[in-house]
């Protein structure tokens, strides 16, 4: 009786609307890989770690730039950036050369790859955990349905659609977009029309990468950035994308708001097993539906 | 032996098979033809099991068989070679008719013996009636296309069929291995009894063996009959050449 | 294997084997034995990827749960340490069992990630339960018998196990079943067509590498007297499948090198550097681009001759 009185109360709003924020960063990640997996066919592991770079160089960057609101904003945009550079490198320096081999090989590559940066970010930034306060800005809380939500996860619920509205306009809009669904559903064809795919494949990857450095960015503010944030991450990210079909961006969107509420909601119910509750999900969903939920472009 | 009767089977708004009708008695040798695209290799896979009708009956000795899957369908009697090699690279000659031995006599399942003898004396007698005895050690994938065609025909022969289907049983073959294979098909069906349907493209070759030949064009039946009648049949002279007469 | 060592190898490798805890230091016996159960656990993951082609990416969870099974049975139950032994790995064959139902459906990508799924599913079960599986803790100071307590005896009947298992696995390859699942594996469909039940066939491969997974993971049990939820995490799974493409997935010694090569160089790297990531990243990376089929691929390759084609 206890745990129903817990579903229908004011708290289970706002665990909703935690759930979301949650959401958000999940859906910006998980885009970033559904793009790189639609277009490229990589199913790429090392995107936990370009996330992780992504949290850890935002702290780099507000140390640098002493803290403040310019600082975090600046770290918004430049982390990222970063992370798109390392996904260029991983991109034409290695994953380019093997598209022709099977997925598992390309899977594989990517797994090396994950354990490389991870070491790498050992390296850089050393073992113990980082952290980075929210701003003045965003500190302290709205009041919600007569219950606090901070104002960062408000920040984050905003953030969240106008991503999803850029990534829109990129897809459909931009010749860009054009060319990549197209090399999604025949990568061969677009190559012999004479459209230089090895660009547009470039391209693809870095603006995977530029998203999951990005979700990396801005959950900095809300977690220990520590290592071993790529493992736990890289896993949801592909349950995410297959629930929600590969390659589909409103799958990523679906799939991230089953997993982000299915998780906050797990927990009220259950505390002791609310991490399990998206497995569940995503295990109900794939028995039901093992294409994923939406058309997916493989 | 085998009735197809008003079978159709669309793909997405296509229909690639369209009221086909087919019925081969037992001894026979029926061929299928027609002009690409007019479905012929997509009434093989209903037949075996590869798609499924979405209506018509396809009754095999009387028992409907529309629907079943392919390994189901191979043990009721009708195996088939396909019309782009499908061996199993990877193995031998001797172990592609091995394989196909074994699942016959339901030996799949044995893990604790050594498979390398077994079955060996009907692997060998499956191989000499095809003429590969003497390649039966060497790597399928290395065969001349020629062979490896013929490989096929020995992998489904070992199933020890009814019915046996070939796909385009001479596509891509040089003349001295498609006059082999015609001596091979007219062989198993005098020394065995066996009933064989297949498709083919060249005609020359169809009205040679067959006993019966049935026409398709647009995924349905214009004809079944013998090769005079099908020479004389009005649609099958626009359908191959275009005007009537 | 080459015909010229072979035999030569038959005499030398078991008096090593036997020979080694009486001239190696305890740790170096305990590594030996660690060595012992991974490759058993790579050959295990190998019979369902290598042999069958499944994507198999979640294998580590039947080694974890052929662990707890057994664990769990040695201090909670009053059963007899030999039917411990038994429930671990029977407990992985029904889980393997249940999750191959479940994933059979799908093919290549999609089973391998519904697999994962499945397993962190319980991963996170057991990683949260902690009145019964000790969480995230794990279960430590597993008594065991006296006979296989110490290091020596526990090297001794990881050696006598994995040796039993490989060998099984060896026949069960050379049978009927082990060319059946590699013609599944090669051509489905041609497999279908001469009366092959593709399914079945390959839930029955799932279930045996679920099952000898499980059996690594109850002699993990016997080595550390410990468990850990990591042992079941997903990581764990892509590095046993490391393992078996480093050292060849279409020979069967390979998963067998493959482990041991890896187990000796993360010790040894342990001891100087803190990179272990670095050092396997970069050591697949390497693998994958030049040597696709493993380090015994290569020698399995150059010493098949080339058969002449026929004419």
């Amino acid at each position: 009786m206890d745990f129903a009185a817990n579903l229908f109360s004011a708290g289970t709003l706002s665990q909703i609307l935690v759930g979301l924020s949650r959401t958000t960063i999940l859906f910006i990640v998980s885009s970033g890989m559904s793009l790189i997996l639609g277009v490229l066919r990589i199913p790429n592991v090392a995107h936990g770690s370009l996330y992780m770079i992504g949290a850890f160089a935002a702290w780099s960057v507000i140390q640098f730039l002493g803290g403040g609101l310019f600082a975090f904003l600046a770290a918004m945009i430049v982390a990222p950036l970063i992370v798109a550079a390392v996904g260029f490198v991983l991109e034409r320096g290695f994953f380019s050369y093997l598209y022709e081999r099977e997925h598992l090989m390309l899977l594989l590559l990517t797994f090396a790859f994950m354990l490389i940066l991870g070491d790498l970010v050992k390296i850089v930034w050393g073992p113990e955990y980082r952290s980075v306060t929210v701003p003045a800005f965003f500190q302290g809380s709205a009041e919600i349905f007569g219950l606090p939500l901070p104002w960062y996860n408000l920040f984050l619920l905003l953030v969240g659609p106008c991503i999803a509205v850029f990534l829109w306009l990129v897809i459909n809009r931009t010749n860009f977009g054009k060319i990549a669904r197209a090399a999604a559903v025949d990568g061969e064809m677009v190559g012999a029309v004479g459209i230089n795919t090895g660009w547009i494949f470039a391209f693809t990857f870095v603006l995977g990468s530029f998203l999951a450095g990005l979700g990396g960015a801005l959950i900095a503010p809300m977690v220990n950035i520590s290592l071993g944030m790529d493992h736990t991450l890289i896993m949801e990210t592909f349950l995410i994308v297959i629930i929600g079909g590969l390659g589909n961006m409103w799958g990523a969107l679906l799939g991230s708001l089953i997993f982000g509420l299915t998780q906050s909601l797990g927990i009220l119910v259950w505390p002791q097993f609310g991490i399990a509750f998206p497995y569940l999900a995503v295990v109900a969903v794939l028995v039901v539906r093992p294409r994923g939920l939406l058309r997916s472009t493989w | 032996m085998l009735r197809v009767e008003s079978v159709v089977k669309s793909f997405g708004g296509f229909k690639a098979v369209d009221g086909a009708n087919l019925h081969v008695d037992a001894g026979e040798i029926v061929a299928v033809i027609g002009p690409n695209g007019a479905g012929k290799t997509t009434l093989f896979h209903l037949l075996t099991g590869h798609l499924a009708p979405d209506s018509g009956r396809i009754l095999f000795k009387g028992k409907e068989i529309g629907g079943l899957p392919p390994h189901v369908i191979c043990r009721k009697g009708i195996t088939r070679s396909f019309q782009v090699v499908n061996i199993f690279p990877r193995l031998s000659v001797f172990e592609n008719v091995q394989i196909a031995v074994l699942s016959r006599e339901r030996k799949t399942f044995r893990i604790f013996s050594p498979v390398k003898g077994m079955a060996e004396e009907e692997v060998h007698r499956v191989l000499r009636s095809v003429g590969l005895f003497d390649r039966r050690d060497v790597g399928s994938d290395l065969l001349s296309h020629g062979d490896k065609k013929v490989l096929e025909i020995a992998v489904a022969l070992s199933g020890n069929p009814e019915l046996l289907i070939l796909d385009e049983p001479t596509a891509g073959m040089a003349p001295e291995e498609t006059d082999r294979c015609i001596r091979l098909i007219r062989k198993l069906s005098e020394e065995s009894g066996l009933t064989i349907l297949f498709c083919e493209h060249d005609i020359a070759l169809v009205f040679e063996i067959a006993n019966r030949i049935m026409v398709m064009v647009r995924g349905g039946t214009v004809v079944q009959g013998s090769g005079e009648e099908v020479r004389r049949n009005r649609e099958v002279q626009s359908a191959y050449l275009g005007e009537s007469g | 294997m080459r015909r010229s060592a072979a035999p030569l190898l038959l005499l030398l490798l078991p008096a090593t084997l036997l020979a080694l805890p009486h001239v190696l230091p305890r740790f170096h016996t305990y590594v030996a034995s660690i060595v012992l159960l991974t490759a058993l656990l790579a050959t295990s993951l190998n019979l369902a990827i290598g042999y069958t082609g499944l994507y198999q990416f979640g294998h580590a969870v039947f080694y974890g749960v052929g662990a707890y099974g057994t664990a769990l049975m040695l201090t909670r139950s009053g059963m007899p340490a030999p039917i411990a032994f038994l429930v671990g790995p029977l407990a992985a064959a029904a889980l393997s069992l249940a999750m191959g139902v479940i994933c059979i459906r799908l093919s290549k990508l999609y089973f391998g990630m519904l697999q994962i799924s499945l397993g962190s599913l319980v991963w996170a079960v057991v990683y949260r339960w902690y009145s019964f599986t000790g969480g995230d803790d794990g279960i430590h100071g597993i008594p065991l018998p006296d006979a296989i307590a110490s290091t020596k005896g526990a090297y001794y009947f990881t050696l006598a196990v994995t040796a039993l298992c490989v060998f099984a696995m060896y026949r069960i390859v050379r049978s009927p079943f082990g060319k059946v699942i590699q013609g599944v594996r090669d051509n489905p469909v041609r497999a279908a067509a001469i009366g092959v039940d593709v399914k079945l066939h390959q839930l029955a491969s799932l279930v045996i590498a679920g099952f000898f997974g499980g059996v690594a993971g109850s002699l993990f049990v016997v080595v550390e007297s410990s468990v850990f939820p990591d042992m079941m995490f997903w990581t764990f799974s892509l590095e046993v499948l490391i393992m078996c493409l480093l050292g060849g997935m279409y020979t069967f010694f390979g998963p067998f090198v493959g482990a041991s090569a890896i187990v000796l160089l993360r010790v040894f790297a342990s001891v100087h550097t803190r990179y272990w990531g670095l050092i396997l990243g970069t050591i697949l990376t390497l693998v994958i681009i030049l040597l696709p089929d493993g380090v015994l691929g290569v020698f399995v390759r150059r010493s098949v001759p080339k058969e002449t084609p026929g004419a």
